[in-house]
């Protein structure tokens, strides 16, 4: 594999996984914002409109950002890997639509739900707010069926062997249903763990207790979903399976461990808030529910190296699908890189500012 | 295949909307830049509210600017795949720099956002200022990208090979021989050229298609384009700005929005006097001498003809005539009786293309494994990754009747095209007038204050005035790029990469995607979000808060 293919890879890999890390944090804090928001709308409770604000500017200062790297995946895709990019298009074309939908409508509904909190009727907000949090699973809803191909080219395959767009039928892949209900319960976790980190910073622990339920009601449902999505990789993705297994076996140990960790600081978390205390670990969960988000996207990307589709018992390397249209120029992606990192660091900055040192007031500036 | 044309429009659609929002994103950063500036120097909190009240409306406004430049992102990719073949090269360098522009754009955009009046307004400033140079690098990417469709820069004579009337493109980056082989293979299959590049280990079998990334960066075309479109763009942006800060003086009569108003028609007026006499000159020069049909439609040249006062506009010569398709018709006839297959020969091309990809190391038999849903085969067994195209079927065809062929399709926008060039003319010439009035009118100059304040008289009383001549401003900025961006991108027609690629060579092959029930969704749903979206700017920007008394309540604020 020659260097620019292998930085493609690595960079998109890159690219995957920071935005992994960014939509499952505000996937999450979104649903538990909308729920908070309407609650304090129908019960008229002060603490609940509060608490939705809090959580919501972990949406409003990350998404964006988090659409950046979105939108570095699919230039990655194009760039270094022409092939694949036109191939998942010509196929996969609905999931994508839905994708796309989902984002048109998810983004500004982020935005408005921001600047019109307290400028438009509460009911009507509460409104903005649901429709802000349920589009934002419709974007894992298009996209997964893609990495669902990517691991068993059901749809693809039908593509290539016949010359007819499969419609619909990245949605009978079996695999996109356990990875799809892997994500979601896994997005929503973190939402949860995120918010409670948050609320411990602020001594909230009305607010620990609601974020610590939400993650931990999910992170347990992970203990059927997890399984299950590791049980039908086995069934029809072999390679990936056995990679996971066997040469990433350390990390996928690693992950367990984690997720483990999770269970029992969650469980020690959720006693101490109940009983009205917040637990020293608490403002470590996040991180660590990020890290096992982490570690679960680079088995399932990162594993398939040095294929990048999978199918039963057969890997197409990452070369079959690459650009060899130019000489790729190294210093241009090395440069751009760089300065990739310097947007990571400046964003950092900016959200250590909103979030730790509450930058963003709760209450909008109205004189 | 599906037919392109239905998918045209609903592209424009989104582009169109991105350039709404584009526009705003160029100009707001102005006006906010402005209002701190007057901040800082002066330290009334007018100024610090105004930017505060603008930097709202710039944040709801660049989440419709991203998701709308994700539809089009997409839409490229997506319902014009043939586009990535452009992506993996010629575009490959600006896109990797428009990477650094986006992502540092939104980080610097929300650093600014966080710390506005948490931090002294140079330090407000100098973010803004950085966060608006990666907004206006980004522009400079993508209009270089754009401008690439409207003159390929680096394919030297390949265009100049089919319609003898066109130039060349810059220095010859391309290997010709393959370039034209795609072309052919796609005009001799009539399928889109996505189903080549498509196919597993067809780039590798292929190979370097163009010698120099960055070959697209030295266009001039580009370079012209891009001060061009920015600075209508930030034209756009201010007048929207100006005419909102306005309507509230209209509205109110209060001075306080008067003293906004003021700066920020200063500096309309000075960016206006850049771009309308000195760069769109130079934009005209660009399209007289590398489109050459698009200045024929513009001007609605059927016949070629003499106006010394267009022709010294265009060549700086008045004696020199405006070329019209008669004229480009006889280029097209100086092929004489050369075919396609004359071409073949003289590229040294096979009269069979054959791609082999499959003979890489592409081992289909995983997919061929792949079990498949009920009502399929148990399995499948891959067609092949190879491709054949026979070329004898094109052989015969006459380059003349090619070239001809083409003038003609180019030739049925004149309409059109030259009705959305003159009325562009008219109303940049109103925005003018209108900027000069009210810089005038605010700016004291013998003689020239006088007479832009007998003028402004003529609407009434100073509310209406200012509102109506800021109400012409965005009348003179926004019609006239409405209609030039129409006269740039239909006016290349019948390409969509002048004189390379049919949009049905770029189109997708996915038969639905012309489906008028998919197509009346994804109008809704374009539609929808973004007039959901204006409205919503509305509401930020005109709306006071009424609805806090529970948030301060909860955080224990009176």
């Amino acid at each position: 594999m020659n260097d620019a293919v292998f930085i493609g890879f690595v960079g998109l890999g890159l690219s995957v996984v920071l935005h992994v890390i960014f939509v499952s944090m505000t996937l999450g804090t979104g649903l538990l914002a909308a729920w908070y928001r309407w609650r304090a709308y129908r019960q008229n409770d002060p603490w609940a409109e509060l608490f939705a604000r809090k959580v919501f500017k972990v949406l409003i200062v990350s998404e964006l950002f988090s659409g950046v790297w979105g939108t570095i995946i699919t230039v990655f895709l194009a760039g270094f890997f022409t092939a694949l990019l036109t191939l998942a298009t010509n196929t996969l074309f609905i999931p994508i639509a839905i994708a796309i939908v989902a984002i048109m409508i998810r983004i500004p509904a982020i935005a408005i739900s921001w600047y019109t909190w307290g400028k438009i009727h509460p009911r009507t907000h509460s409104l903005v707010m649901w429709i802000m949090a349920l589009s934002g699973f419709g974007v894992p809803f298009g996209f997964r069926a893609i990495f669902a191909e990517i691991n068993n080219p059901m749809a693809v395959g039908y593509y290539l062997q016949t010359g007819l767009n499969p419609g619909w039928m990245p949605y009978a892949n079996p695999l996109f249903w356990t990875l799809y209900l892997h994500t979601v319960a896994a997005v929503i976790s973190v939402g949860g763990f995120v918010a409670a980190s948050l609320t411990a910073l602020e001594k909230d622990v009305r607010g620990v207790k609601s974020g610590l339920t939400l993650g931990y009601v999910f992170l347990i449902s992970q203990l059927a979903f997890g399984p299950l999505y590791w049980y039908s990789l086995d069934l029809y993705s072999p390679m990936l399976f056995n990679a996971v297994n066997t040469t990433y076996g350390p990390l996928f140990g690693i992950k367990l461990v984690a997720v483990a960790a999770l269970l029992v600081l969650g469980y020690m978390a959720l006693k101490s808030a109940k009983a009205g205390a917040i637990h020293p670990a608490t403002k470590w969960l996040a991180p660590l529910a990020l890290f096992t988000v982490v570690a679960g996207e680079v088995l399932n990307d990162g594993a398939r190296y040095p294929n990048m589709v999978l199918a039963g018992d057969t890997g197409l390397p990452v070369a079959l699908f690459a650009n060899f249209y130019i000489e790729i120029p190294m210093p241009a992606v090395y440069v751009t890189l760089a300065f990739l990192i310097l947007s990571l660091v400046v964003f950092t900055t900016a959200a250590f500012y909103a979030l730790y040192r509450r930058f963003i007031a709760e209450v909008p500036e109205t004189e | 295949m599906p037919d392109p044309n239905p998918l045209i429009p609903l592209s424009a659609l989104g582009v169109y909307f991105h350039g709404v929002y584009v526009s705003l994103t160029f100009g707001l950063p102005v006006a906010i830049g402005v209002m701190l500036w007057k901040y800082w120097k002066t330290g009334d909190k007018d100024y610090y509210k105004a930017a505060r009240l603008m930097t709202a409306v710039l944040a709801v406004n660049f989440a419709l600017g991203a998701i709308n430049g994700t539809l089009v992102e997409f839409g490229l990719v997506q319902v014009w795949p043939g586009v990535n073949l452009a992506i993996a090269t010629f575009a490959f360098a600006p896109l990797a720099l428009e990477l650094i522009a986006f992502s540092n754009e939104i980080a610097f955009l929300i650093l600014f956002i966080v710390t506005l009046g948490r931090v002294k307004p140079p330090v407000s400033l100098a973010i803004l200022t950085v966060y608006a140079g990666f907004a206006y690098f980004s522009g400079v990417l993508i209009t270089a990208v754009n401008s690439w469709m409207q003159a390929p820069w680096g394919v030297g004579p390949v265009a100049q090979v089919l319609y003898p009337f066109m130039p060349e493109y810059g220095p010859n980056a391309v290997d010709v021989q393959k370039l034209v082989a795609l072309k052919l293979a796609a005009v001799a299959t009539g399928q889109p050229i996505s189903l080549i590049i498509e196919r597993p280990g067809v780039a590798q079998e292929i190979g370097i298609v163009l010698k120099d990334p960055f070959v697209i960066l030295y266009s001039p075309y580009a370079l012209v384009s891009i001060f061009h479109n920015i600075i209508a763009a930030t034209l756009i942006g201010l007048a929207i700005t100006i005419a909102g800060w306005a309507l509230r003086y209209f509205k109110t009569g209060d001075q306080k929005y008067l003293k906004i108003v003021k700066p920020l028609a200063g500096v309309f007026a000075v960016i206006f006097v850049i771009q309308a006499p000195i760069v769109a000159h130079f934009m005209g020069e660009m399209v007289v001498k590398y489109n050459p049909t698009k200045f024929a439609l513009m001007e609605g040249a059927k016949e070629t003809y003499y106006n010394p006062i267009k022709a010294l506009v265009a060549y700086g010569d008045p004696n020199k005539p405006i070329v019209g398709f008669d004229q480009l018709r006889e280029a097209c006839l100086s092929h004489g009786n050369k075919t396609i297959g004359d071409l073949i020969k003289a590229l040294d091309l096979p009269d069979t293309l054959t791609l082999q990809a499959a003979g890489l190391t592409v081992d289909s038999s995983g997919i061929a494994s792949v079990k498949l849903a009920d009502g399929h085969p148990d399995t499948l067994t891959l067609r092949g990754t190879g491709l054949t195209v026979d070329l004898s079927s094109i052989a015969s065809v006459r380059l003349a009747d090619l070239c001809l062929q083409d003038l003609q399709k180019a030739e049925a926008y004149m309409p059109l095209i030259n009705t959305a060039y003159y009325t562009k003319v008219t109303f940049a010439i109103i925005g003018g007038l209108a900027a000069a009035v009210l810089f005038f009118y605010f700016y004291r100059a013998p003689g020239l204050s006088a007479l832009a304040t007998a003028i402004a008289r003529f609407f009434g009383d100073e509310r209406r005035r200012v509102f109506i001549l800021a109400l012409l401003l965005v009348l003179g900025t926004v019609i006239p790029a409405v209609m030039g961006w129409y006269v740039r991108e239909a006016g290349r027609k019948p390409w969509t990469v002048y004189g390379l690629c049919y949009p049905s060579e770029l189109v997708t092959p996915v038969p639905y995607s012309t489906d008028p029930g998919f197509l009346a969704f994804a109008y809704f749903v374009i539609l929808a979000v973004n007039f959901g979206g204006f409205f919503a700017l509305y509401i930020v920007a005109t709306r006071e808060y009424k609805f806090l008394e529970l948030l301060k309540k909860g955080a224990g604020v009176r």
